[in-house]
């Protein structure tokens, strides 16, 4: 804990929720009434852009200069995830007619999130902001929910795509039920229309936070103790738990993105 | 709880942003391509197999021609091989018999060849042997008998000798 003797007064839980919390406005800015003030997070979104452009566009320069031979090294293990998300995620849930044009959607949802998870795992990027406030931007709600707001117009727009306006809204409720139970299923139907993102937000965001607070957790006996031996254990258990959350960064990534493809899909073909 | 729970345009704002830039640049210059790639992969790879089926079966097609070929072949083979075999033979025992037949004709003749010289030889020794006995004969008695009761004691004196 880089916080500092200076701190040392406030309660250790206060504390944790600092690290795992966004951080004060870095920069102010604003777009007319808009609060657009770029903090920790938005910071670490970018990064996390800048880092996935980098490790597409580089790798992928001999395709656009028309070189089709067989990927080797990083293109290949690059081919591979895509390949992997193409054939698990997007093809069995939206279709294979379907899914040039929704598997750029939905990879940019799985690699940007999994950027996001993994940048969030290297602490070195808590100096950014002296130490304050957590680097996983996927933790932070404004942001899951930005991107799980993305996914709930992309299900409305792919289903009006497929059927047309009222064809789209037609298709939220089965058809071929008595009209008595329509008036429980319609409302039913509706909310389920809202819960799927706000339910996408939550998971994502409470996960990544989970893992941050648990480690922060097991760090903190050694300062409320102030006795650094305790640090062996906690290190130890740490390390552990830093291999779980890696397999946890790609996990939520791949619910993110599979729950995004699911919905998508139900919403194209609505009788499945 | 601070800040964990509040509401921030901002970072939704640049969420929408960001994610909108991502899913452009990289849409269209890194995943389009790399998805063509593999399409065109995998439908690569499928028509390869495929045509190693094909290819398969072909060979197998060619061995089998090939097997019934030279199982024709071996069988033609032996044929040949009993033919001239049994030709052999058969010429074989022509010629033995051929062999016998003329080996038994020159047996025959050179047999009718011997008893004639006997015959013949036996002949003159008889004549010999009757002029012999004549001259002996009219030595001993001293006068001459007529040569035709001689010839014939002498022939009589020989069929005995015959006889015996």
């Amino acid at each position: 804990m880089s916080a500092g003797a200076a701190e040392a007064g406030k309660p250790i839980g206060t504390k944790i929720i600092e690290h795992v919390a966004n951080s004060d406005v870095m920069v102010p800015l604003s777009l007319g009434p808009l609060d657009i003030s770029i903090t920790k997070h938005v910071i670490m979104l970018w990064i996390a852009a800048i880092v996935l452009m980098a490790l597409f566009l580089i790798p992928t320069r001999r395709y656009r200069k028309g070189d089709f031979s067989a990927p080797r090294g990083f293109l290949n293990f690059l081919e591979t995830i895509v390949g992997w998300v193409r054939s698990a995620i997007v093809i069995p849930n939206v279709g294979a007619s379907h899914a040039a044009t929704y598997a750029p959607l939905l990879m940019s949802f799985f690699f940007l999130i999994v950027t996001m998870n993994f940048l969030g795992l290297i602490p070195i990027f808590n100096y950014i902001n002296h130490g304050h406030g957590g680097t996983t931007a996927t933790g932070n709600i404004n942001l899951t929910a930005a991107l799980a707001i993305i996914t709930f117009f992309a299900v409305i727009v792919a289903g009006i795509k497929e059927h047309g306006f009222f064809g789209h809204w037609k298709n939220i409720v089965p058809g071929g039920i008595p009209w008595p139970v329509m008036f429980i299923l319609i409302p039913i139907e509706i909310m389920g229309m809202f819960v799927r993102p706000f339910a996408l937000t939550m998971r994502l965001a409470a996960n990544m936070t989970a893992g941050h607070v648990a480690m922060l957790a097991i760090f903190a006996p050694i300062f409320m103790l102030h006795n650094m031996y305790v640090g062996v254990g906690s290190v130890l258990m740490n390390v552990g738990i830093t291999f779980l959350e890696m397999i946890v960064c790609v996990v939520q990534a791949y619910v993110f993105t599979l729950l995004s493809a699911v919905f998508i899909g139900m919403s194209i073909h609505p009788h499945h | 709880m601070e800040n964990l729970m509040s509401f921030d345009t901002g970072l939704m704002f640049w969420t929408w942003v960001t994610f909108l830039v991502v899913l452009l640049i990289l849409g269209t210059k890194a995943w389009k391509p790399m998805i063509t790639m593999l399409e065109k992969r995998e439908a690569f790879i499928k028509d390869s197999l495929a045509q190693a089926n094909e290819a398969r079966l072909e060979a197998e097609k060619v061995a089998k021609e090939y097997d019934e070929m030279v199982a024709k072949a071996r069988k033609e083979a032996q044929e040949i091989v009993m033919a001239g075999k049994s030709t052999a033979e058969k010429m074989k025992g022509d010629i033995l018999e051929d062999a016998k037949a003329k080996a038994e004709s020159l047996m025959k003749q050179a047999e009718r060849q011997i008893e004639a010289e006997r015959d013949k030889a036996i002949a003159e020794i008889r004549n010999q042997i009757v002029d012999l006995s004549l001259l002996a004969a009219a030595k001993v008695v001293g006068k001459e008998v007529s040569k035709a009761d001689n010839e014939r004691l002498i022939n009589e004196t020989l069929r005995e000798f015959g006889q015996n």
